[in-house]
């Protein structure tokens, strides 16, 4: 009968405890600086040009095939405004098909390409599986409003 | 009820249930099916069915290199996602015979470990709910799970899916704050299984539920290739980690707790024991960390390792694990075998159950602890 | 306020019309006690599994009952084709109306309950034993292999646990010389029966929770195997019948029953001392509901803290271990009311020594049990020849 009642003085002692959850939509609990999330790319402010240049590195080591890169000669070279010869022309990630593995990032030779580490990169539901093919400008777009400073392993 | 020896019927007409357990079903751990065909309430006859989960890891392997393999090494083995990279970066290491810095020896060591833990967490608060607890210990198990899961999504970035072991050492380096961290951590752990303990341990209803079920002597655990927490319950004291040693666990000092009857009762006690004894080495490995390089200088972009083939096995939370790899010296594996634990352990469910009651199966399967994708791969 | 003590509303009203008004007011009071009984278990069973229960559906999520309710009443009413009709149909009522029938007998102040009767108790637990009908209607009309499974095993326990959950009443009862409920209260006025008679307190509580299909003995709601058991083709509000209405009636109705049987119900600490005048019902009333609630808190509590037990271990527990002492209660009860009828301290105390001794008693024969070595598995592989596909 002993051990019955050791079981029972624990949940009563439990219930004594702060709860550990948090009411989730209205309460998120903060994400650490290396969280990985879906990958994003990244925009050069001094220029004004995208850090990708199109090499296709990151497609070529992506495992599951997600990425789709094509590239284009860059109008500020020949302007004299950019070091970069050629820039980013297309970029599609497929992100129900990435497995978040990193390794685009390891492999990217400019840090052009970085995981989201804030909640928008965990919070992406959509109604058609058509819509989880992100391009250029839904890649570009938190980088651009400056609204996250991601973690790129050195 | 005796059987005609010749057309193998019995002699006196009665029908045997069948009930099928199904592969959907709130017990079963994963997509796995099993037919009971039972005699009033006992269990006559078992016929599992795997196979819901196969997805050719193994072939989808051939075609990546071994950086991109790790991926699938991690969704193979959800549980002990470390443990699992740890068995196949090393089996890399040794065919391309790249000798990992301390450092990230020593990462790896105090993160599968961890891992092991996490593990046994998740198999406690499921054993509960099995038997029938529905909710409070799997709230109490994943309380301490979540600790170790934030740790790991500080450390890697992922809570779940990890692909952070390379062949050579470690992809980067670990944040600043990580033996406090890891300390912190370590002292919950302790605290959750104390609380799992009291609520399980002595409690009659349990030792009810489980003292004598599924018995597996030494002689069939050997036999059907059982390992891990299943064969130690048992009673045989064969750790991986000790009579093999690999990476550095030569270094630390810990015990292998044993069970003595091989029945469910013991294989929880078994994997309850073992959570101490890894907080105890990953206390040990933090307080001998070097400083260092975590990635050997001259490490080529892309690993082509001599041809050969190569097994190397390591101690999985759930048994052996092994990688069987067999390289032609290009960047892809030409073949990459899993030796999966908890399919060995699963074949012995037929011997551990019959005779059993049709309540007993479901605590028999488990207290086996079994991944499913592991088993399917 | 004197109104409330006879006939509602003062006035000498036909004894039907009367009968019925109080019925309602009973039914009223139930259907708001279920739907708090329910919000409140989900929250309690929360807390204990540190986490937060409800929280949505209006302030602190008090409205969660309710959302139910209205979810459940639009849900399609689902029938297999081939099922039994009328069987299938009138099962939840078979079991839900024995479990309202019960709250008929009880006296909830003094003098005042929908019936006073001579044998209040007897009728309440020849009534609640009608519930094992209502399963066995439903395993049996739903047409599905699992479903008879379940209320074949169901019945079982709730026709074995029956007989523990008579003769805890019966020993209380014995002191009191009576099975009129209001006679036992009257006779706590001093020192409540708990006191005297631990024992069959704990054997009620067990038969309580099995009586109600709670865990640790919910085989037959077996959430881990034969998910939902006999009840597993109900949906929408049928199926709430059973397991909201009927369920937390029963547990209402009995745990009420409890508190007047062993605590004293209205009238210990100090119901009928009339310091408040015309008020007293009110702090009888508060009396009741305070210890019928703490009572249900401890059935949730053990609830939510133990494993289920297997069924054969659940009808060893019931056979062998609370009817022997069950009957040796009796038995003692008897011989010592019969010799010591002319003190009353003595009694009481021998009553409360042979008591505690029994519940010793079945405390060690509990912990000796479990620690048996089960018994010899009959059946080995060599039986299973030949029988890989079949």
């Amino acid at each position: 009968m002993i051990g019955v009642l050791k079981s029972l003085g624990l949940t009563m002692s439990t219930m004594l405890r702060k709860p550990v959850t948090i009411q989730y939509p209205s309460a998120h609990r903060s994400v650490p600086e290396r969280d990985r999330a879906f990958p994003i790319l990244l925009w050069d402010f001094e220029i004004d040009e995208s850090f990708c240049t199109g090499c296709h590195a990151c497609e070529r080591a992506c495992p599951v095939e997600c990425m789709t890169v094509t590239m284009m000669d860059n109008p500020k070279f020949a302007e004299g405004k950019s070091k970069r010869r050629k820039i980013l022309d297309e970029f599609f990630i497929d992100y129900a098909r990435c497995m978040r593995c990193n390794i685009c990032v390891e492999v990217c030779n400019f840090d052009a390409i970085a995981m989201n580490n804030t909640w928008a990169g965990h919070e992406l539901s959509v109604v058609d599986r058509k819509d989880l093919v992100m391009d250029r400008e839904q890649l570009l777009a938190l980088s651009k409003t400056r609204q996250i400073r991601p973690w790129v392993p050195s | 009820m005796a059987l005609d020896p010749m057309t193998h019927e019995r002699e006196l007409e009665t029908i045997d249930f069948n009930i099928n357990i199904g592969p959907q079903h709130p017990a079963t751990h994963g997509v796995f099916r099993m037919v009971l065909v039972v005699d009033g309430e006992e269990v006559v006859d078992l016929v599992p069915h795997i196979g819901y989960m196969h997805r050719g890891a193994e072939k989808l392997s051939e075609f990546m290199d071994y950086r991109q393999a790790i991926g699938y090494q991690d969704r193979t083995e959800y549980l002990a996602q470390f443990n699992a990279e740890m068995t196949y970066v090393q089996a890399v290491e040794k065919l391309a015979g790249i000798e990992p810095p301390e450092r990230s020896q020593y990462i790896r060591i105090i993160l599968a470990e961890l891992n092991r833990i996490s593990s046994h967490f998740m198999f406690l608060g499921a054993f509960g709910v099995d038997l029938g607890i529905i909710g409070t210990s799997f709230m109490y198990a994943f309380r301490e799970r979540e600790h170790i899961l934030d740790l790991f999504e500080e450390i890697t970035g992922d809570r779940l899916m990890y692909a952070y072991f390379r062949p050579g050492g470690v992809a980067w380096d670990v944040p600043r704050n990580f033996k406090e961290r890891v300390r912190w951590v370590c002292e919950q752990a302790l605290i959750g299984a104390d609380d799992l303990d009291k609520l399980l341990t002595d409690n009659e209803i349990f030792i009810a539920r489980t003292l004598g079920i599924g018995r597996l002597s030494i002689e069939d655990a050997i036999n059907y290739g059982a390992t891990g927490p299943v064969l130690r319950a048992s009673g045989l004291k064969f750790d991986l980690r000790r009579d093999e040693p690999y990476s550095i666990y030569d270094r630390f000092d810990f015990e292998i707790p044993v069970g003595k009857n091989g029945d469910s009762y013991d294989r929880y006690l078994v994997r309850l024991a073992e959570i101490h004894q890894s907080v105890r080495i990953v206390l040990q490995a933090l307080d001998q960390l070097p400083e260092g390089p975590i990635l050997p200088e001259r490490l080529p972009r892309l690993l082509r390792p001599a041809p050969g083939e190569i097994y190397m096995r390591c101690e999985n939370p759930r048994g052996e694990y092994g990688i069987y790899l067999v390289s032609r010296g290009t960047t892809q594996p030409y073949r990459l075998r899993i030796r999966s634990s908890c399919f060995a352990n699963l074949s012995a469910l037929k011997h551990m159950t019959i005779g059993h009651y049709v309540a007993d199966a479901v605590t028999i399967l488990g207290s086996i602890d079994i991944v499913l994708c592991e088993v399917d791969r | 306020m004197s109104l409330l003590a006879w006939g509602l509303f003062g006035v000498d009203m036909n004894v039907w019309l009367d009968a019925f008004l109080r019925l309602q007011l009973v039914v009223v009071v139930m259907t708001v006690t279920v739907m708090f009984l329910i919000y409140f278990e989900r929250k309690f069973v929360g807390r204990i599994q540190m986490r937060l229960g409800p929280m949505r559906t209006g302030p602190y999520g008090s409205l969660q009952s309710v959302a139910d309710a209205l979810k459940l009443l639009t849900k399609e009413d689902l029938r297999p084709s081939t099922a039994d009709f009328w069987l299938f149909e009138l099962a939840p009522y078979v079991t839900f109306i024995p479990a309202f029938m019960t709250l008929m007998a009880l006296p909830f102040m003094e003098g005042w309950g929908v019936r006073n009767l001579q044998l209040g108790l007897f009728y309440i637990v020849a009534v609640s034993g009608v519930t094992v009908i209502g399963y066995i209607m439903a395993g049996w009309a739903s047409d599905n292999k699992y479903a008879l499974l379940g209320a074949v095993r169901s019945a079982a326990q709730l026709i074995s646990y029956e007989i523990p959950l008579i003769l805890a009443v019966l020993a209380a009862s014995m002191v009191a010389g009576s099975l009129n409920i209001n006679d036992i209260i009257y006779l706590q006025d001093t020192v409540p029966n708990i006191v005297l008679q631990p024992l069959p307190f704990v054997i009620l509580m067990i038969a309580l929770l099995a009586e109600l299909s709670r865990r640790p003995f919910d085989i037959p709601i077996g959430e881990s195997e034969l998910v939902g058991g006999p009840w597993v083709e109900y949906s929408g509000i049928r199926w709430s019948i059973i397991f909201a209405l009927s369920e937390y009636a029963l547990l209402w109705g009995m745990s009420i029953l409890t508190a007047m049987v062993f605590f004293g119900g209205w009238e210990w600490p100090f119901g009928t001392r009339s310091w408040w005048g015309d008020f007293d019902f009110l702090y009888q009333l508060l009396l009741i509901f305070v210890k019928s609630f703490l009572l249900i808190l401890v059935v949730m509590w053990v609830s939510a803290t133990f494993p289920r037990l297997r069924i054969d271990q659940l009808m060893a527990f019931c056979w062998k271990i609370l009817l022997p002492f069950g009957f040796l209660q009796v038995m003692i009860n008897g011989i010592v009311l019969m010799y010591l009828k002319d003190s009353e301290v003595a009694r009481d105390i021998v009553l409360f020594l042979t008591s505690s001794a029994l519940l010793v008693a079945m405390g060690y024969v509990i912990y000796w049990a479990t620690r048996q070595a089960p018994r010899e598995v009959r059946v080995g592989p060599e039986y299973a020849l030949g029988s890989i596909s079949r």
